[in-house]
């Protein structure tokens, strides 16, 4: 590896530990939140805005703009802490989080510069990339659409119907992330409704894959940069991860998809993070 | 015999639409994608009962049917309307409503997409397909969706004028469409339609039908049928009913003695409860609501069905008597 690369990926964790901080400051802010799916995406959200994604945060309507939608919006701390730290808005909104006619809830809203889709509601996003790949392929664009999806999140039926149609109408531009931390509200994804065979299941749907582990920055970018793996059909990048990854006390568990983050408790989550950069 | 051939002046499309508003709506979202490279028509299998083939021939890049995934087909829409698009969904009123909700309420109506959803066999136009394919709460769903505007054409020829009418509307449109059976004419074939406005068909002071869709016809029977009687019945074709037109309600409360609606549409949620949501609060007004009672549908042919539940001419005059007394 060379110099220039050991240094991109240093800066790269070193956004996704700001992503992780400035997740836990808005769900501080909040009281309480999606803590352990926010972690779980924070690298792969570093590399995406710090890396691979065309934007421009001070033109957010761009029309040449490529496209990311978190389809699993519960983990708007992290989405709204990157966006923050690429631009899109002060990062002291961030201590508005959950607040009285806040842009920032828990969930992700389309008025908000830099989400481009509302969502929230399980199992929406990949039909709405659909909808943005296709729209690009009309208009003669060439931005790409990115869309990142829960594992739970791919127990709603309509992840598959999109699934078959995204490779029905051959839609190279477009790619899913799975943000596989194998964890759910009332427990593990294997014993509610296991997923797996989860990368077989895509191949089946038609989608060129690709597994990582979606913590080891040097693996995320090389996934990033090799898209699409195949120019006829979408691509789906199934990142195993670590739910709650960073915090000692959140990772693995589901008691920290959603918990209460007290002033004590972002304190020892500030001290296990360590000082930003 | 008349010598003459109205035939021969009217545009192409009247013929083509044959009296049925789910294919004017296919005929309109084909002339405007002629005018505009940004219209797209979504399906769920729905090709033909959309009136989608003329479109597939000129523009088949615009054209993209998702299969039987009505869930994907909102989404998919909503993402395209994102990029600049104008897409129109081509559904199934029972299933383009009910199975692909969420999908409407979040990514099309909550995301603030301008979004056209063309809903076809609606009400019990499909009567024989019984009440898995009859949809008589579209209007209840698609109304209490805030940004919403809900027509529902009185016939093809309005179908036509409102699909050409979303060009002006910044929003989520719900258009209501009958389903494979000939439709009454009620309106004329140069429209126009003005959303939003309801359009006075009949003048009369003694009492009032605000009626919608497949009942504007009847209403103008019923309405022909009373003034024999010496009875004035004023009839409003209310085409939009979100946003309901607010002046024309009060002028008819303030107005005349009593109002009946008349729609295609379950007595929970529609038309007539639009009209009474208004009323209630701003003019307490006798009403009578000719709708479907809250009961599960049965199977038949579409003429009977309507008229086994008082979706009818005869119910609408009987409605109007008991409010004047007659």
């Amino acid at each position: 590896m060379t110099g220039n690369m050991e240094a991109k990926l240093a800066g790269l964790r070193d956004h996704a530990r700001d992503i992780r901080r400035n997740a836990l400051r808005a769900l501080h802010a909040a009281g309480s939140g999606h803590v352990g799916g926010s972690l779980s995406a924070a690298d792969l959200l570093a590399a995406l805005y710090f890396h691979h994604l065309r934007l421009r945060p001070h033109e957010p309507d761009w029309a040449g703009r490529d496209r990311f939608v978190l389809s699993k919006g519960h983990a708007n701390a992290a989405l709204a802490a990157v966006l923050a730290q690429a631009g899109f808005f002060s990062e002291d909104a961030l201590d508005t989080f959950y607040g009285y006619e806040s842009s920032l809830g828990m969930h992700p809203d389309i008025k908000v510069p830099g989400v481009e889709m509302s969502t929230g509601g399980l199992g929406h996003g990949l039909s709405v990339g659909i909808g943005m790949a296709l729209g690009a392929r009309l208009q003669g664009l060439d931005f790409r659409t990115i869309v990142m999806v829960g594992d739970g999140e791919l127990q709603e039926g309509s992840n598959w119907e999109a699934a078959m149609s995204a490779t029905h109408l051959g839609l190279a531009g477009l790619t899913a992330i799975v943000d596989y931390n194998k964890i759910q509200q009332s427990g593990n994804v294997g014993e509610m409704l296991d997923l797996e065979p989860l990368a077989d299941k895509w191949r089946a749907f038609g989608w060129a894959v690709r597994e990582i582990d979606g913590h080891d920055m040097a693996e995320v970018v090389d996934a990033l940069d090799a898209l699409p793996y195949d120019t006829r059909r979408p691509s789906v990048i199934v990142a195993h991860t670590v739910k709650g990854k960073g915090l000692s006390f959140a990772e693995g568990t589901y008691l920290w998809h959603s918990n209460m983050v007290t002033d004590e408790i972002y304190a020892k989550a500030m001290a296990e993070l360590g000082e930003s950069a | 015999m008349s010598t003459s051939n109205p035939g021969s002046t009217a545009p192409a499309w009247v013929s083509a639409a044959a009296n049925q508003s789910r294919l004017a709506f296919g005929l309109a979202v084909t002339e405007l994608a002629g005018r505009d490279a940004s219209v797209v028509a979504i399906g769920a299998d729905t090709l033909d009962l959309l009136g989608l083939r003329k479109m597939m021939e000129r523009h088949p890049e615009r054209v993209i049917d998702v299969g039987i995934a009505e869930q994907n087909a909102m989404g998919v829409a909503s993402g395209l309307a994102t990029t600049g698009m104008r897409p129109f969904v081509c559904g199934y009123a029972p299933f383009i409503t009910a199975r692909s909700m969420e999908q409407l309420r979040n990514d099309v109506a909550y995301a603030r997409q301008r979004v056209v959803i063309g809903a076809a066999a609606s009400g019990i136009s499909l009567g024989v397909s019984g009440a898995t394919h009859h949809a008589l709460e579209d209007l209840a769903v698609t109304r209490s969706m805030p940004g919403m505007t809900v027509v529902v054409p009185a016939d093809a020829h309005q179908a036509w004028h409102a699909t050409l009418a979303t060009d002006d509307v910044d929003g989520p449109v719900y258009i209501r469409l009958g389903g494979r059976v000939e439709e009454a004419v009620a309106t004329p074939v140069e429209g126009p339609i003005r959303i939003g406005r309801a359009d006075r068909l009949h003048d009369g002071n003694d009492v009032t039908v605000i009626a919608c869709g497949v009942l504007v016809a009847p209403a103008l029977e019923a309405a022909r049928s009373l003034g024999k009687d010496g009875i004035g019945v004023r009839v409003l074709n209310m085409h939009t009913i979100k946003p309901l037109d607010r002046e024309a309600v009060l002028a008819a409360a303030a107005e005349t003695r009593g109002i009946v609606t008349a729609e295609e549409h379950y007595v929970t949620g529609g038309l007539g409860g639009a009209v009474a949501e208004l009323l209630a609060v701003e003019h307490p007004t006798r009403m009578r609501m000719v709708a479907m009672p809250d009961e599960n549908s049965v199977v038949g042919p579409t003429p009977k069905v309507r008229a086994r539940y008082g979706m009818s001419a005869e119910s609408i005059v009987a409605a109007c008597r008991a409010l004047v007394g007659g």
